[in-house]
């Protein structure tokens, strides 16, 4: 149970930019017939669909859809360490993670695809979501490279590219101790809705990401940036983790369904 | 885990053009709401009953145009369907699609939200190039189709539109739908009010289409701008206020004068240019003019009282104009249509009136009509259509008529809907959930609820203390003492509404909606039934009722609270007295009590001994209370004055000033004890989530006219705590004169600010504090007849009475944000009663001045009080009628009043001067000096407009008091004679009227009777003394130390 790790970012002084409840876009987030802008109920996530095994080239490849939010994530490793070895920990393996959006992802052109600050923090946040999922210390001194693209950006970015570099890491062998899922939750009309899309997200509403680790319903990261109150927390964690399980039910099945293929494939 | 698919949807969004794709989630079921079902939708809440002949499926345009027909209660079966939800948001802006909302949400009507976008087989995606329009259309008419499929044919299906090619296209494709336009022509022919409407707003949209381009006002920004302006400082948001007595408007912003505490961070706005199109009551968004451009605000007397400080007149204000408007507020506005004098621009389109509206602070309003001749000097509803800036004024449609101006119930009406006040009869629906007690069937208790209930009937003396001839009896009281002497049990029982009232119940909305009994100067209307509120909840005397109570076990001797127990029971209350009768009893004086005067003399004394000992000892209690609170500065502002008394059919014989009766005061106690512990215990139970009632610290600078009034007449007033001030003002007496302290008091009271429900859950603990009671926590528990929040209150402490035991109340209670839109509602409403109370008795003083000629008739020479000194005149009241008004010193011409040897006054050139405390006139006669408290002498007239409501205007007629030539008939009678005689007079107008018009027999005073509440009622007088008398009606709101009971 020592591994769960929780982070709260820039810390809670920051003030959120919207009011708690005060939803500027003036769009209905939720009807009175509980329906969501994109006709899903609160509780229902979006479509998932993911392939595994994208690439020949990398350790292990993965390519994950969650409605409209794209992302492809690689991972190489374990290896040798490269570039400076002053980070080299001799007791487990250091995992590096790189986050960036490509350039059409968005509706309007990005100009940077990635090291700005929001992919730098975004990156940190993969870094410490895998290193408390991943059994590193079965390879000391050693560096595992996750690399995640979000191809086309539509909310739950974070998410996304957790539940896509799950799958890559799966397809690269290295044992985890168990499907890391992540998702965001918002807070509407005191409802907390599962899977924010992007104008959900923009819409003013309070949103809370989190990474499980579904069996043990362990909490991997926990990060929320937005004003809430105490009350309503535990509520939303709740549908955050219910959320998250149906998330790993979709996982699984994508890798039964590769294993099966590539057994086929071999001849196994 | 779901079965969804996904479409795509182009939007470009606002500014540049940008491709935005969506995702659009389809699924094969969508509750339909329709009793007819055959495929099981999960259809909770309502459903359209299987009985009608059709449904009807509005088209967008409909929807957004005719919004106010379909809320007819008539049309049932309506199916509204997303894409014309959605349109309405679009279109129409927030307001409109909340109104949409409620009418959906709202189960008095037929009529039901179908998500068709949403439905894998209604939905259609736009196809390319198809307009906007047409794809709506296209949609709705496929929702409609499919409707028509999933009741399997049953039901016909009928599309209504405007748009004649829709007719076109889809009549002939026939798939059991049938598409038609004139819809109200074909199958309500007899809905006559709906056809007016329609054609009213047919009109208007077609004024509309045909304005001309001139431009009037300059454009509102886009609301992006507004937005970042806000944030970045440059421009400023708030509510628009327009002075009632200036054309001038200010603008209160909100987030900035609560922060800083500073009242004089408004905004004015000069002109109507600058105001740009904004009405009374919009939420606009200000520029600020360069400070060259500031004005000062206008201070002098010249129309009506003022409020504003008299020191503050040339000093500059921030002056700004409106550059956008973020909310409109626009309500159901009377007009007057003018008379037809020909200078009217008939010229250009007949058709076209300018209405005045009612409320001097709304502009003109450009009302189309073919009735336009019908219609002068009528008073009329309307609404604001909209507000072009290349018009000069707002173009509004006519709904409803309310009849001639200046006859009584036109105005009373008009009262009503100026306040939003809509108090239709209660419905067959809402009545039939009421239980029934007629000779024939009578009411009895439910067993099951006997054994759940503490049966007190046996065991306690209870007995309540109201009003003579009172009939809602909220309150009971007991006392006993147990535990061999050691311990007194005071007990409060409150009537049981809630038992009566379930959550969400048709009655329980309408009152909900109400919030509370509205009381009008000749008539009320009841926030309950007549059934519940004079029967099954009144706790009356002898009968068997359910009740609600709060008991305290005191220490006999320190009366320190040992124990306190609430919990529902059961009560027969023994005696039903009144406030002479208790204080007779309890000052030993011979008094007869109904209940016992058929018993044999030796009982009889027992009995009356038992209940001089419980009214002895409550006695005792509450002073006890009182003076606890009396050390925590609990304020004596001035308040109930006069009392009506009645004769046996209710009649008021006369108003005698209130003896001070120490037993009103007793009971007054006990209610607020009552009031606090169950603030207690809601508030302890649900820290976020309880309804109380705070009453903030008064400003500072508010009691600056009292303070310096005081210091005038040498005394000084502390204002600093509530102790203090209510210290200072005990102190503050002349021996020689005991209406110095009362006007002090008086003047004390309107600093006051106003008490307010709120949610616990919104403000911090130390903002609960109740300043004119000094208590904590308050809250209102009992009254539940009168009061919606009182009902809430019960519902609370059920609940955390069922939390106490253990047992889940079964159902979660309001959240916060609900009760604190609820305890906002509730606020508005009784602001909505207090005011269409002022404005209804204002009205009855004006309509019986109206009948005299105020040179010859003694009735309308007065005896007036200065209670107060403005800049060019004294504000006077005028204990004989209740009158408040002002009295000017000076006219238009700039002449001064003088007084003459005899005390006589006239106009003379002069000048005025102006201290603190009086005022002195010098002309050639010599100077005349008027001080605060003095008597004057003053004639009042009545000063009438066709467009708005009657005023009174009072005239100096000499500075000595006044001596009436007649024998001084008993003072104070006036009020109740008057409302008397004008409803008299107005019964006797219109009985006239109707024998002339039909010849039919007079209507009899039984029917008139059957009417709601037509008749004076003793509760309204009462009511309506006890809360007007001498004070400013919107003061008698902020003094809440009356309105415990």
């Amino acid at each position: 149970m020592g591994n769960v790790v929780q982070r709260r970012t820039r810390g809670a002084l920051r003030r959120c930019p919207f009011e708690v409840c005060g939803n500027m876009a003036g769009l209905e987030l939720l009807s009175d017939q509980g329906y969501r802008l994109d006709g899903r109920k609160a509780t229902e996530l979006r479509k998932v669909q993911a392939r595994m095994g994208v690439f020949a080239q990398a350790d292990g490849s993965a390519y994950l859809e969650q409605g409209n939010t794209k992302a492809l994530a690689v991972v190489y490793g374990p290896h040798e360490m490269r570039g400076s070895r002053s980070r080299t920990r001799h007791d487990q393996a250091v995992i590096n993670c790189q986050y960036s959006m490509a350039t059409f992802s968005t509706a309007e052109r990005k100009r940077r695809p990635h090291g700005d600050r929001k992919s730098t923090e975004m990156s940190l946040h993969l870094k410490q979501t895998f290193e408390a999922a991943v059994m590193t210390q079965l390879y000391p001194r050693s560096q595992i490279d996750i690399y995640v693209k979000i191809l086309q950006s539509d909310g739950g970015n974070y998410s996304v590219c957790v539940n896509a570099a799950t799958l890559a890491v799966i397809d690269a062998g290295i044992p985890m101790r168990d499907y890391v899922c992540a998702c965001t939750v918002g807070f509407v009309d005191e409802t907390p809705l599962a899977d924010l899309c992007y104008a959900e997200e923009s819409g003013g509403v309070s949103s809370l990401a989190l990474a499980l680790l579904p069996r043990g319903g362990q909490i991997a990261l926990l990060q929320m940036d937005a004003r809430l109150h105490q009350d309503h927390l535990e509520a939303l964690i709740e549908a955050a983790m219910t959320a998250c399980k149906g998330v790993s039910k979709v996982l699984d099945e994508v890798v039964r369904q590769h294993l099966q293929e590539v057994s086929v494939l071999t001849g196994e | 885990c779901l079965q969804t698919e996904k479409i795509l949807h182009l939007k470009s969004h606002r500014g540049r053009k940008v491709r935005v794709v969506r995702e659009h989630y389809l699924r094969e079921r969508v509750p339909c709401y329709s009793s007819l079902c055959q495929a099981d939708c999960e259809n909770d809440g309502k459903v359209l009953p299987g009985d009608l002949t059709h449904y009807v499926v509005p088209d967008v345009g409909v929807v957004v145009d005719f919004l106010e027909i379909l809320e007819f209660r008539e049309l049932q079966g309506v199916v509204f369907t997303q894409t014309a939800c959605q349109a309405v948001q679009h279109c129409k802006g927030r307001r409109q699609y909340n109104r949409l909302r409620n009418l959906i949400k709202d189960p008095r009507h037929d009529c039901v939200l179908f998500a068709n976008e949403f439905q894998e087989y209604s939905y259609c995606p736009r196809e390319k190039g198809e307009s906007q329009e047409k794809w709506q259309t296209r949609c709705v008419y496929s929702a409609a189709v499919w409707y028509h499929n999933h009741l399997a044919g049953m039901k016909d299906v009928v599309m209504i539109t405007e748009d004649q090619d829709a007719v076109a296209e889809y009549s002939s494709l026939n798939a059991g739908v049938y598409v038609i336009s004139d819809f109200l022509q074909n199958f309500w022919p007899e809905l006559q009010p709906a056809h007016e409407l329609y054609s009213s707003i047919s009109q208007a949209l077609q004024e509309k289409e045909s304005e001309s381009s001139q431009k009037e006002y300059t454009e509102h920004l886009p609301a992006e701008i507004l937005e970042a302006g806000i944030k970045s400082g440059r421009y400023i948001k708030g509510t628009l206020n327009i002075n009632k007595h200036h054309d001038e408007a200010s603008i209160m912003t909100e987030g900035l004068s609560n922060k800083n505490n500073d009242p004089s961070w408004a905004v004015l706005v000069c002109g109507n240019k600058n105001r740009n199109r904004a009405v009374h009551g919009d939420t606009v968004v200000v520029e600020l003019l360069p400070k060259s451009e500031w004005r000062g605000k206008v201070t002098a007397l010249s129309e009506g009282e003022e409020k504003s400080g008299e020191d503050n007149e040339s000093k500059p204000m921030p002056t700004g104009r409106v550059v956008g408007i973020l909310q409109r507020n626009w309500r159901d506005y009377v007009v007057t249509f003018p008379p037809r004098d020909g200078t009217q621009s008939q010229s250009r389109n007949s058709q076209r009136i300018l209405a005045v509206p009612w409320d001097r602070r709304i502009p003109k309003i450009r009302i189309s009509t073919q009735q336009a001749d019908a219609l002068q000097d009528h008073r009329v509803v309307v609404r604001i259509d909209s507000w072009e800036s290349t018009s000069l004024y707002p173009n509004g449609h006519s709904v409803r008529v309310l009849g001639r101006a200046g006859e009584m119930e036109t105005e009373v009406q008009t009262i009503l809907i100026e306040n939003c006040i809509h108090v239709p009869p209660f419905s067959d629906a809402q009545l039939r959930e009421m239980p029934v007690n007629s000779p024939e069937k009578p009411w009895r208790m439910d067993p099951v609820q006997v054994a759940e209930r503490r049966d007190l009937r046996e065991t306690h003396l209870v007995f309540s203390i109201d009003p003579r001839g009172c009939e809602d009896v909220d309150d009971t009281l007991s006392v006993r003492s147990i535990a061999g002497g050691k311990l007194l049990e005071l007990g409060v029982h409150i009537a049981d509404v809630t038992h009566f009232v379930a959550e969400g119940s048709l009655t329980d909305l309408e009152a909900r909606i109400r919030s509370t009994t509205y009381y009008l100067a000749d008539r009320r209307y009841d926030m309950l039934p007549a059934v519940l509120s004079a029967d099954l909840c009144s706790l009356l005397g002898g009968v068997d009722r359910y009740a609600m109570s709060v008991m305290w076990e005191l220490d006999a001797q320190t009366l320190a609270v040992n124990k306190v127990w609430y919990g529902r029971t059961v009560i027969r209350s023994s005696y039903q007295l009144h406030y002479e009768l208790a204080q007779a009893l309890l000052n030993g004086e011979p008094a007869e009590v109904p209940e016992l005067a058929r018993l044999e003399p030796e009982e009889k004394d027992a009995k009356l001994a038992e209940l001089n000992q419980a009214l002895e000892t409550l006695t005792h209690v509450a002073r006890h209370l009182r003076a606890q609170r009396d050390r925590g500065g609990a304020l004596e502002l001035e308040g109930v004055e006069v009392r009506a008394q009645l004769d046996e059919q209710r009649n008021i014989t006369a108003l005698v000033p209130r003896q001070p009766l120490e037993v009103h005061e007793t009971v007054a106690e006990c209610m607020i004890y009552a009031n606090h512990w169950v603030a207690r215990k809601i508030q302890e139970t649900f820290p976020h989530q309880a309804l109380l009632r705070r009453h903030p610290p008064p400003r500072q600078e508010f009691f600056n006219q009292l303070v310096e009034s005081a210091k005038a007449m040498g005394f000084t007033i502390d204002t600093r705590t509530n102790k203090a001030l209510a210290d200072s003002l005990d102190r503050a007496v002349d021996p020689q004169d005991p209406l110095v302290n009362k006007m002090l008091r008086m003047m004390a009271t309107t600093a006051m600010s106003q008490a307010l429900y709120f949610s616990t859950g919104l403000e911090s603990q130390d903002q609960f504090y109740h300043y004119g009671l000094a208590l904590d926590r308050y809250t209102h528990f009992t009254s539940p007849i009168r009061r919606y929040a009182d009902i809430v209150v019960h519902r609370l402490l059920t609940a955390a009475i069922a939390v106490e035991r253990g047992a889940d109340s079964g159902r979660a209670i309001a959240s916060n944000k609900e009760l604190e839109e609820l305890a906002q509602h509730i606020n508005s409403k009784n602001r909505a009663a207090q005011r269409a109370q002022k404005l209804s008795t204002v009205l009855f003083q004006c309509l019986y001045f109206k009948e005299r000629d105020p040179q010859t008739d003694p009735q309308c020479v007065a005896d007036a009080i200065v209670y107060s000194i403005r800049n060019n005149g004294l504000l006077v009241y005028i204990p004989e009628y209740g009158v408040k008004g002002p009295v000017y010193l000076k006219n238009r011409e700039g002449q001064v009043v003088a007084a003459g040897e005899d005390g006589s006054c006239e106009w003379q050139s002069g000048s005025l001067r102006h201290y603190s405390d009086r005022i002195s006139t010098t002309s050639s006669c010599g100077t005349s000096t008027f001080r605060l408290c003095d008597h004057i002498t003053v004639r009042i007239s009545v000063r009438s407009t066709s467009s708005h409501a009657d005023s009174l205007n009072l005239e100096i007629i000499s500075n000595k008091p006044h001596r009436s030539a007649e024998p001084q008939q008993p003072h104070s009678q006036g009020r109740s004679q008057l409302v008397q005689e004008v409803v008299r007079q107005a019964e006797e107008a219109q009985q006239q009227a109707q024998e002339k018009a039909a010849r039919r027999p007079k209507l009899s005073r039984e029917e008139r009777e059957f009417s709601q509440s037509k008749t004076p009622n003793l509760y309204s007088l009462l009511e309506e003394v006890r809360e007007l008398a001498l004070m400013d009606l919107d003061t008698a709101a902020r003094v809440c130390v009356t309105s415990a009971s």
